[in-house]
């Protein structure tokens, strides 16, 4: 019994350091932030931090891993199969301003990031793209949306949104991009493939 | 909600799990016509052909990638 309390408290305080982590990683950016940073944070000793993460890579793996597979689920979840294609990208707009401290900057950091990064970030767009994917051909062949390559459709999409997040510095130097910016780019964004301009219901 | 066991996908309606069956682990993307679940090639062959169409990447980048995203699901652990 006081074997699985160890276990189970062992794991809170891992799970803790995951989000303490992924708070600060997104505050202070991921290559910028200390172990020790995130101990304060936590308030924890920065040995406690080691005893559940051998090094600072193997915690931001965790930390990306984590964040991967919760704003992949959140997409799935704010979808459905009958969604409009204004409708899809407006919740991909609201899934990453949810995180968008953390989505920021691993955007603005994976060149330089390891490969696990990168593969994060293509889990997160096979989340998105896959609902993409299935409205523009349904929209397409109803010819409200100009056909196009759907790589070259889910990427302007994404090099405008990621764009603005990159630098949001200048473009939200006191707050969210998404919040500031997200309609205006839905808009622009829907007039540009928009078959007749417009936006389409 | 159930998370397909093979690609990950969170299935929220019966439409979503193979052969709309509730009880099965995995989504209806990654079923064969038959109802059973494609093995670790075909998925990852299926996989990387989705991120290639859907996102532009060079195929062997693509199947990186894919190779990355399996090996954190329940089906492919070992």
């Amino acid at each position: 019994m006081a074997g699985s309390q160890r276990q189970k408290q062992k794991t809170e305080t891992k799970n803790f350091l995951v989000e303490t982590a992924m708070e600060q990683f997104g505050k202070r950016g991921l290559t910028a932030t200390r172990t020790a940073d995130i101990a304060a944070a936590a308030k924890l000793s920065h040995g406690t931090v080691f005893l559940h993460f051998p090094t600072r890579e193997v915690l931001l793996e965790e930390v990306i891993g984590a964040f991967g597979m919760r704003t992949a689920n959140r997409m799935h979840e704010l979808l459905d199969s009958e969604c409009t294609m204004e409708e899809v990208l407006a919740a991909h707009l609201k899934g990453i301003e949810e995180n968008e401290a953390f989505y920021a900057v691993l955007v603005s950091e994976t060149a330089v990031l390891p490969e696990g990064a990168h593969n994060t970030l293509i889990m997160i767009q096979s989340a998105i793209s896959h609902h993409i994917l299935q409205v523009a051909q349904r929209e397409m062949n109803a010819g409200t949306m100009k056909k196009m390559p759907f790589d070259l459709l889910f990427n302007t999409w994404i090099g405008l949104v990621h764009y603005y997040l990159s630098n949001r510095a200048i473009f939200a130097p006191d707050g969210s991009v998404i919040a500031r910016h997200g309609s205006r780019l839905l808009t622009h964004f829907m007039d540009l493939i928009s078959e007749k301009g417009g936006l389409q219901k | 909600m159930k998370i397909c066991i093979a690609c990950g996908m969170p299935m929220k309606t019966k439409d979503d799990f193979a052969m709309g069956d509730e009880s099965k682990d995995y989504c209806k993307y990654c079923a064969k016509p038959d109802g059973s679940m494609q093995s670790y090639d075909e998925k990852l062959d299926g996989m990387t052909e989705f991120i290639v169409k859907t996102q532009g990447l060079d195929k062997e980048a693509a199947r990186s990638a894919a190779r990355g995203m399996m090996e954190k699901l329940p089906a492919w652990q070992n």
